[in-house]
């Protein structure tokens, strides 16, 4: 048993170090991080985090403007994710099963490389530097994991309930409104979570469909910043905003563990 | 059912907040004095803080100069002023190009051409160099800001006049080694980047070539291709170079020179600053002139130099040309030379024999010789490949045994390939 | 007839995202559509097809694509198989554990390729730091080309063997416990266990996290260009950042489409590759276990 709680600190380490490095790097000062056996004095400090709160424009409009992307290409994502999912599993079964292969291949296909298409339709309808604009290419990227995800918790559901419900003649909408969407709610929310997760994370699309500064979303911002120098980098305060960028998402690891655990291994089982 | 409402209440308040924020966000950017935004790399935007200052304090209430500072690497500057050209509705008035961008920008339909804007006298100011990698098929669309010109660096104290040619340059760096004065002869920029290109450009036209004609030809197998690769190559088999300058940039060259093992070095002018300060251990010691060239041959010398350009989309051109007029005048450019060094582009301060310009560690002389010599690279807007490409096979001589005029071959039939792919007739 | 009406909006969208994108790829890739041409797109007769046969920068980064590739998907499996097997067990704060093991992947790519890059910093590093106790010499890790590829890897692995660890930890979790009580009446031995009852019942995770994994990597962007930007000497750039800097920086959508198109080539291929591998494999083995 000693060995497996052995097995589980390295784990541990394994994931956790390199952030604690970037936590270690906020609060040092500059001096502390090219001689880190200075004395106690002048060792920490909350320096770098007032800096980046500070910046112009302030770090938290990053974080509004993810969160806001993130809400709306969820919500789009699963407005049209849930009537598809309902409706694959009523067509003809061999329709379904090569739709499904098709919604596979999509959510498996390394999205970067569409970059340059969404830039010129982005081009052509002036899509560019919306907030709102840039969750339809996000709703659209998610929407094949999601469908599948969703039509394997609709699959799930026991038949004889919907049966029920069309005896009683209550029409299809009512019936997906009322009864199924109240069924698949874990479904929904763990692939919400997902979606979310994934618009919250996002880079190639957003660093080309945003060039405005106070709208870009936190990790082109971070991107930016990296760009920003090669010579001397004031990794300070660049740890600093990897870290407040991270507590976010830490939080929503921590709270929805058991949705996106259950989202991804639902979608791996029945994938 | 009252529950169900409230949540669908919830959902309808997130997106209302979201259009209303993004609105919100959108509508800062209306404010009454007429705002001049220029994007600027980092370096130039803090070296110009205090001009800007000094103008918004004396038109409060007219015009405002807003900075935007741009990262530090170049490229990345560039990167930012493309992304947001491409997708239109670009917040900048102004940018400060870098010479190799211009030709893509103007190609790309994104500047305003300044001929109109320009006085004659005003253009007939600037030195001959400066008035160059401003234009775009006889059209101007870039007013310079800074001239930066390839320059040697020589020993004063090892040597009483610097080398002419090639073959001398060779000569006295062998001569110097073997008598033990210095640990290198000559150190450059022998890396497989941007620098390569430099080197190469002055070295190509200081054997009577040329890279591409003017009519956009390649002509990288002509003879005179031929021997200044030839010449790069021996540089380091004849042990006139380390070895190890097929890995420099500009600061490792400086590096070894600022030591004192190097007996010349190429670079641009911003390492004469560094050479002066105190604790460069050859100061007061080194020389500056123009890359060597062959009998009879003119020196080159590459021109590297930043300018202001004015967006087509900018709803202030006139005003944004009053503002390039102040932050290039004589006394910005008096300032900006004694601060931090950079080249003027104005030809009366060379001229003007100004006391105060003198005293200070004066190159003004070189700058004004090698900005009268200097010669842009390819003005094409596929520079960046062509340039790449050069690099590539200009390594390869340099560090492997390939034939050189095979190397050279490839890398002229790839630029040929290129340009035709890019649409270029 | 409705149900098609449910589905048909998602289609579209799906379809102008995903399927758009690889006609347009392949017309634009036989057009030029560069600064010089105005970015319109005016036929070019295959010329951008020769360009990329002679373009060494691309088949450089080709062949740095499929290195990074291959070597992150292949630790990355091991790795999550053993991830998942300590996770599987029965132990307190399990919940907590796992959470925190999956941080890595939900944390944002930029982020934590900012923090790779000191960590990876000459000479202020941890890693560098820890080099200096026993040697003068610094590794450049960084700013070496033959040793900036393997800090790269070494990021990915670190961001995504938590995804693949979650799958194959829902493999295992599929597997009835009987299996292997049986299994140890008859042998005993919990290696041979591992070999004969748990990686045959978690094939089909490791086929669908393989494929997708190497898909992926394929695809490797975000992390290069803020890591090293492709440098030092282009030694880390992928084919993605270099499709990338050919539209944004170079301002020229055509022959950016025609690299984009010809990976989707390159791309199937290897995953039609690793399939049949992946395949023979499994025949061999199961033919061993008879």
């Amino acid at each position: 048993m000693k060995k497996n709680y052995l097995l589980i600190t390295a784990l541990l380490m394994w994931s956790l170090a390199p952030f604690l490095w970037q936590v270690y790097t906020s609060f040092s000062t500059p001096e502390a991080l090219i001689n880190p056996l200075l004395k106690v004095g002048n060792r920490w400090t909350l320096e770098n985090y007032i800096q980046v709160i500070n910046s112009e424009p302030p770090f938290w409009r990053y974080l509004i403007n993810s969160t806001i992307v993130g809400i709306n290409a969820t919500l789009i994502t699963l407005i049209l994710a849930i009537p598809s999912a309902y409706a694959i599993n009523k067509v003809k079964n061999k329709i379904a099963q090569s739709l499904k292969v098709l919604l596979l291949l999509a959510s498996l296909f390394p999205y970067v490389l569409l970059f340059l298409s969404l830039l010129e339709i982005a081009r052509k309808f002036n899509l560019g530097n919306s907030l709102i604009t840039l969750s339809i290419p996000y709703a659209a990227l998610s929407l094949p994991l999601a469908i599948l995800l969703l039509s394997s918790a609709f699959k799930d559901l026991p038949k004889d309930l919907e049966e029920a419900a069309i005896i009683e003649g209550i029409g299809m909408f009512q019936r997906i409104r009322w009864i199924l969407i109240p069924l698949i709610a874990p479904a929904t929310a763990s692939t919400g979570i997902i979606v979310f997760l994934f618009t919250w994370n996002e880079y190639p699309i957003a660093l080309t469909w945003i060039s405005n500064i106070d709208l870009i979303t936190l990790p082109v911002a971070i991107a930016r910043i990296a760009g920003s120098s090669v010579y001397s980098i004031p990794y300070g305060a660049f740890a600093a905003a990897t870290v407040l960028g991270a507590i976010p998402l830490m939080l929503i690891v921590l709270l929805f563990q058991k949705q996106i655990i259950s989202g991804l291994t639902q979608g791996a089982i029945k994938g | 059912m009252i529950v169900k409402n409230m949540r669908r209440n919830i959902y309808i308040f997130i997106v209302i907040i979201s259009i209303l924020s993004t609105g919100f966000v959108r509508s800062l950017n209306l404010k009454s004095p007429e705002i001049i935004n220029i994007l600027m790399p980092a370096p130039f935007a803090e070296s110009t803080e205090n001009l800007v200052e000094t103008f918004n304090k004396e038109n409060q209430g007219k015009v405002k100069i807003k900075i935007t500072k741009g990262p530090r690497e170049t490229e990345s500057v560039s990167d930012l002023a493309i992304s947001s050209l491409l997708l239109g509705n670009s917040p900048f008035d102004i940018l400060l190009i870098d010479v190799t961008w211009l030709p893509k920008y103007a190609a790309a339909n994104w500047l305003t051409p300044l001929d109109e804007l320009i006085k004659r006298e005003d253009w007939d100011s600037l030195a001959t160099g400066a008035k160059l990698g401003n234009t775009y098929k006889e059209k101007i669309y870039r007013w310079p800001f800074t001239a930066d010109m390839g320059l040697l660096y020589w020993r004063k104290d090892l040597m009483k006049t610097p080398p002419k040619t090639p073959a001398e340059l060779i000569a006295i760096s062998k001569k110097l080694k073997e008598n033990h004065s210095v640990k290198y002869g000559y150190v450059w920029q022998g890396r497989q980047y941007e620098g390569l290109s430099c080197v190469f450009l002055e070295v190509i036209n200081g054997f009577g070539g040329n890279w591409l004609s003017e009519s956009n030809d390649v002509q990288l197998t002509s003879k005179e291709a031929l021997n200044a690769a030839k010449w790069l190559r021996e540089l380091i088999t004849s042990g006139a170079s380390p070895a190890s300058v097929t890995n420099f940039s500009e600061n490792e060259a400086l590096q070894i020179f600022q030591a004192g093992d190097a007996a010349f070095m190429r670079n641009w002018p911003y390492a004469w600053a560094e050479l002066q300060k105190e604790e460069s251990s050859i100061k007061g010691k080194v020389g500056v002139t123009t890359m060597v060239s062959e009998k009879n041959v003119q020196p080159t010398s590459t021109l590297g130099s930043w300018g202001f350009s004015i967006l087509k989309q900018s709803k202030h051109k006139e005003l944004a040309y009053e503002v390039i007029n102040y932050l290039t005048s004589k006394d910005a450019q008096k300032e900006l030379y004694l601060q931090y060094g950079y080249t003027p582009t104005m030809q009366q301060i060379y001229k003007d024999n100004d006391k105060e310009l003198i005293n200070s560690a004066n190159i003004l002389n070189e700058l004004s010789n090698a900005l009268s010599i200097a010669k842009p690279r390819p003005e094409t807007p596929l520079y960046a490949q062509i340039s790449d490409v050069l690099q590539r096979q200009l390594s390869s001589i340099l560090t492997t045994d390939k034939p050189i005029h095979e190397a050279l071959e490839i890398a002229n039939d790839k630029t040929k390939i290129i340009l035709k792919s890019a649409g270029n007739i | 007839m409705i149900y098609a009406l449910l589905i048909l909006p998602a289609l579209v969208l799906i379809f102008i995202v995903f399927g758009f994108p690889i006609i347009r790829y392949f017309w634009l890739s036989i057009h030029a559509s560069s600064v010089l041409t105005g970015l319109t797109a005016t036929p070019n007769y295959g010329a951008n097809w020769i360009r990329l046969l002679n373009d060494d920068r691309f088949w450089l980064d080709t062949i740095q694509t499929i290195r990074f590739t291959m070597c992150s998907v292949l630790i990355e499996i091991v790795l999550a198989i053993v991830f998942a097997l300590i996770l599987n067990q029965n132990f307190r704060g399990r919940g907590l554990v796992r959470s925190l093991s999956i941080l890595p992947w939900a944390l944002p790519t930029t982020i934590m390729a900012l923090g790779w890059r000191w960590i990876f910093n000459t000479p202020y590093g941890p890693i560098e730091r820890i080099v200096s106790i026993f040697s003068t010499n610094s590794i450049n890790i960084l700013s070496n080309p033959n040793i900036a590829w393997i800090a790269t890897v070494f990021a990915d692995i670190w961001k995504t063997t938590p995804f693949i660890t979650l799958i194959i930890l829902a493999g295992l979790q599929t597997i009835p416990t009987d299996l292997y009580e049986a299994f140890k009446l008859e042998s005993g031995d919990k290696l041979k266990s591992f070999f004969n009852i748990t990686l045959p019942l978690l094939q089909p995770y490791l086929i669908i996290s393989i494929i997708f994994r190497l898909a992926q990597a394929f695809g490797v962007f975000d992390l290069i260009q803020v890591l090293t930007l492709g440098g030092p000497a282009g030694s880390t750039e992928s084919i993605g950042l270099y499709a990338y800097l050919n539209a944004m920086r170079f301002l020229d959508f055509g022959y950016s489409a025609t690299i984009i198109f010809f990976s989707f080539i390159l791309l199937s291929l290897f995953c039609i590759l690793a399939w049949l591998l992946i395949n023979k494999i499994r025949d061999k083995y199961q033919r061993n276990m008879l």
